[in-house]
């Protein structure tokens, strides 16, 4: 911030205490809540491409102070919705006292889904869903996100990224 | 007043606008001013407990009523409640009633609910009620997420995440 003198020749004053009070006061009217709560397609970005004409890669990239339940992370084809049951990786065992273990995935989680059907040369729409919460102390209901993936011709090798929303930026982000 | 002195009340001004407008800073917010609708809405709610029978929110009218969304596979909703077991032993004389509308399978509340000693009732809502509780301010319809009432069912506060004791408490002695 440059330094610059004022008319009357004496340097910048800080800000009056009372507007401090009233910024305060206004944080403290937030303070019922975390304001910086992301919506679920941001804090479980996801996104997904065609590896090859046989084989789709789904991504979630799940935000710092977010983490995912892996045992509510399903996968299907629309139309049809039959489920495309993968081995999913492992996620961090946690010990709940309701539910006994319990696994969740942080940062980036990468499933391979083989095609059922040929598909090489169409549009496939993938549908992912998924259930989370945050750190801060809330949980989501299941999130349904959808990407619509090209699949290329055999060994014209892996397709464009295609993501759910597009990444938002947050100023707390 | 000072040149400086205008320019941090103008900014305060302006922020003190775009707070009171409900602007998104980003993210979300829950919003502190539910509509009359939403007000009319929850009043009027009946959803079935656990064994299937239909409950009437205003039935506990003149109670102060702790309304709690929550559900099963929530864990932070599920460490609330202990807190809110021993409010409703303590206060529930007194005229406080916690009511539990739970976004979950009926088998599952009923389990949850022996497993823990609930000693209020525990409805069982489904999509209509994350709507109801989004008109209400949970714009992500995050769990949990609860509203007090005083007794004459006005919404006095809205809570998204963990009602602390102490938050209780407060409340508690400003309502009965």
């Amino acid at each position: 911030m440059a330094f610059t003198a004022t008319s009357t020749g004496s340097p910048r004053k800080p800000p009056p205490r009372s507007a401090l009070w009233v910024l305060a006061a206004l944080f403290a009217a937030g303070a019922n809540a975390d304001p910086r709560l992301l919506p679920p397609e941001q804090a479980f970005h996801f996104s997904a491409r065609a590896l090859d004409d046989k084989t789709l890669e789904a991504r979630f990239e799940v935000t710092d102070g977010y983490y995912l339940y892996r045992e509510k992370l399903k996968f299907a084809l629309d139309p049809g919705m039959a489920e495309l049951a993968v081995p999913l990786p492992a996620g961090k065992v946690k010990e709940d006292p309701f539910f006994g273990k319990v696994e969740t995935y942080r940062g980036d989680v990468v499933v391979r889904l083989p095609l059922p059907t040929p598909a090489a040369g169409k549009s496939v729409v993938l549908v992912a869903d998924s259930q989370g919460c945050a750190d801060a102390g809330v949980c989501y209901p299941l999130t349904r996100q959808k990407v619509t993936v090209a699949v290329p011709e055999p060994g014209t090798g892996p397709g464009p990224v295609v993501e759910a929303v597009p990444r938002k930026k947050y100023w707390f982000n | 007043m000072t040149k400086t002195t205008t320019r941090w009340a103008l900014l305060a001004g302006a922020a003190l606008i775009a707070v009171a407008a409900g602007v998104y800073v980003g993210g979300a917010r829950v919003d502190s001013n539910p509509s009359a609708q939403a007000n009319a809405a929850l009043a009027g709610l009946a959803l079935p407990d656990a064994a299937g029978k239909e409950q009437r929110l205003d039935q506990w009218r003149g109670k102060v009523l702790v309304v709690n969304f929550w559900a099963t596979w929530c864990a932070p909703c599920r460490e609330e409640m202990p807190e809110f077991i021993k409010a409703q032993t303590e206060y529930g004389p007194k005229g406080l009633q916690f009511v539990g509308i739970a976004v979950d399978q009926p088998d599952k509340v009923e389990q949850f609910a022996k497993e823990i000693g609930l000693n209020y009732p525990a409805l069982v809502g489904g999509f209509g009620a994350m709507e109801l509780s989004k008109t209400l301010g949970n714009n992500l319809m995050a769990l949990p997420f609860t509203i007090v009432l005083d007794r004459n069912g006005g919404i006095v506060h809205t809570q998204l995440g963990n009602l602390k004791p102490d938050k209780l408490q407060s409340l508690v002695k400003q309502l009965l």
